[in-house]
């Protein structure tokens, strides 16, 4: 049984938790493989395919990293509950929108509320989908430069040197251009 | 210094673009302390600069959220595709044989799950059997089976001859009790004695049959009044009896007089209980044997008051029979016109009954005991 080998591989609980506040890449690649076939499972068995199953996963994920990094998190269910519980959320969601049948839920399962947490996602996620349609209409370089600086973290003088930018103050300059014009199509939109 | 601030500060306000590096190097605490007090104050007193502080900080975390996501999902995505997803999905989908499936999954659930309803339902079925009086409510009108019609019409052939002619050709069908509620032929029985009436025929106890009609119908409390139409019919003696509009209490003594077969039957009991079939307060229950056909017979106590009438009795529970009480008898009287009822029963204390012995009493009320028989 391939989800009995798998299990064998999944962290406790608490390493998880540990891993993601001390940025372990380890912990969450773990914890990724460890539950991703009793979400697929879910889904397979409620009207969905494997890709419903990926994207679901992966947003009851960054939830959970999220909980976890912001500090409020409480070791008070399983945390294979509270995963099983967020994509059973998301995805009900999702079929009802798509007018597809809910009743019936195959579940494989405990549930626990996490209704809270799904709509402040919700929140969130409309906020991701508004920064990258503003950054695809940004245009380069300044869509590069805004992500070199703010996402990557890359100095003013690494930046002036990748754009060939004779000075730096030219491009901080041209990087408070850029970030102008995205907050307009950020704030706009 | 204050000065040089301000006057920097009011220089940029004109320029947006060093307007977002200082508000960015405030919010990053790049600041000097005097250039962030000098700048605090500015936004104290400037509601224009202090959204702008505030829009800055939302975007910078929106900003800073979204590459985190970004990176989050490049690194779930690498994980992804070292999943081996096919073979996953074809050992998840949904099973053929799901019911297989659900069982090995929840084997120890679903078995104690299933011991659980097989306890419930013992001790369910135990306690309707053992501890409640819980049976089926069967009515007791009789049904007239060709045999003893076969007798009945001998009996009738031989003792009332001439009357045949007159007797309707068809066989009843069905067959209760009945008892005379005025002098005038008003006779009370029960709905579901006459409820599929085409014609009533009431027969006394010598055998003198007379058409009746149903006057009144009452299913909810199970009565019904007939009346004699017959031309032979010649207005009975007064009434023997009076009708009992107290109710009466448990262990009192009662019987009964009907007619489960061609010839009156004494049944004798007593009150049970103060309510009927599951609580039915309008009704007595009665510990007295009682057989097809006792339906709609008077229900009478020791001082020869009726109490109720013969209604049903209950399966499965032994000597639990149920009596209409009698203030319901009086409500249908009610509904009738009080000019065509001639002298109404009334309820009084003072019984010609009273005081005699069974024997006497039923003596004397025969006689106003009717066979009724039904024919659909």
């Amino acid at each position: 049984m391939v989800s009995k080998k798998l299990s064998d591989s999944v962290p406790t609980d608490r390493e998880v938790v540990l891993g993601i506040l001390n940025n372990s890449e380890d912990a969450l690649n773990r914890l990724y493989i460890g539950y991703f076939p009793m979400i697929l499972q879910f889904i397979l068995n409620n009207n969905g395919d494997e890709d419903d199953a990926k994207d679901v996963y992966q947003e009851a994920i960054i939830i959970l990293y999220n909980k976890i990094k912001s500090g409020d998190f409480e070791l008070s269910s399983k945390l294979k509950t509270y995963i099983y519980s967020v994509c059973r959320r998301i995805w009900l969601k999702k079929l009802a929108q798509s007018s597809k049948k809910t009743n019936n839920v195959s579940d494989f399962e405990d549930v626990i509320a996490v209704e809270v947490d799904v709509e402040y996602h919700e929140e969130k996620d409309i906020q991701f989908d508004k920064m990258g349609a503003a950054l695809d209409n940004l245009g380069e370089p300044c869509k590069t430069i805004i992500q070199d600086f703010y996402i990557n973290n890359l100095s003013m003088q690494e930046i002036c040197e990748k754009f060939g930018y004779t000075n730096t103050d030219n491009a901080k300059t041209q990087k408070y251009k850029c970030l102008q014009r995205l907050k307009k199509l950020f704030f706009q939109s | 210094m204050p000065a040089e601030i301000k006057e920097i500060i009011f220089s940029i306000m004109r320029n947006e673009t060093e307007l977002d590096a200082i508000i960015e190097d405030y919010l990053q605490g790049k600041l000097t302390p005097a250039e962030a007090d000098a700048f605090e104050l500015l936004r104290a007193n400037d509601p224009v600069i202090d959204h702008k502080v505030v829009a800055h900080k939302v975007f910078m975390d929106a900003i800073k959220q979204y590459g985190k996501v970004l990176s989050l999902k490049e690194q779930m995505d690498k994980v992804h595709a070292g999943i081996d997803v096919a073979s996953l999905t074809e050992e998840l989908r949904p099973h053929p044989a799901f019911i297989v499936n659900l069982w090995r999954k929840n084997k120890s659930a679903m078995a104690i799950a299933a011991s659980f309803i097989l306890l419930t339902v013992f001790s369910i079925y135990s306690i309707q059997h053992n501890t409640l009086q819980n049976g089926t409510y069967e009515v007791m009108r009789r049904e007239i089976t060709n045999i003893k019609n076969n007798q009945n019409k001998l009996v009738r052939t031989l003792n009332s001859s001439p009357k045949t002619e007159k007797k309707p050709g068809g066989s009843a069908k069905f067959g209760g009790t009945g008892f005379a509620l005025t002098a005038n032929g008003y006779l009370c029985t029960n709905y579901h004695v006459v409820r599929d009436a085409d014609s009533v025929y009431v027969q006394n106890n010598k055998g003198d049959a007379y058409k009746a009609k149903i006057v009144y119908r009452d299913p909810q409390y199970d009565i019904a009044i007939l009346k004699i139409v017959d031309e032979e019919f010649t207005t009975l003696p007064s009434l023997p009896y009076k009708l009992k509009k107290n109710g009466i209490g448990m262990g009192e003594n009662v019987y009964t007089l009907g007619y489960p077969k061609d010839d009156a039957v004494l049944g004798e009991g007593y009150i049970s209980s103060k309510t009927g079939h599951v609580g039915d307060t309008t009704q007595y229950q009665v510990s007295i044997p009682i057989n097809p056909g006792n339906s709609g017979g008077p229900l009478l106590d020791n001082y020869g008051n009726i109490i109720g009438v013969i209604t049903a009795k209950e399966n499965q529970v032994d000597g639990a029979t149920f009596a209409v009480k009698s203030k319901y008898i009086l409500e249908a009287l009610n509904a009738i016109p009080s000019d065509s009822l001639g002298k109404k029963p009334v309820f009084t204390k003072k019984n010609p009954l009273q005081g005699l012995n069974r024997t006497k009493q039923i003596d004397k009320i025969e006689n106003y005991v009717y066979m009724i028989k039904v024919y659909n």
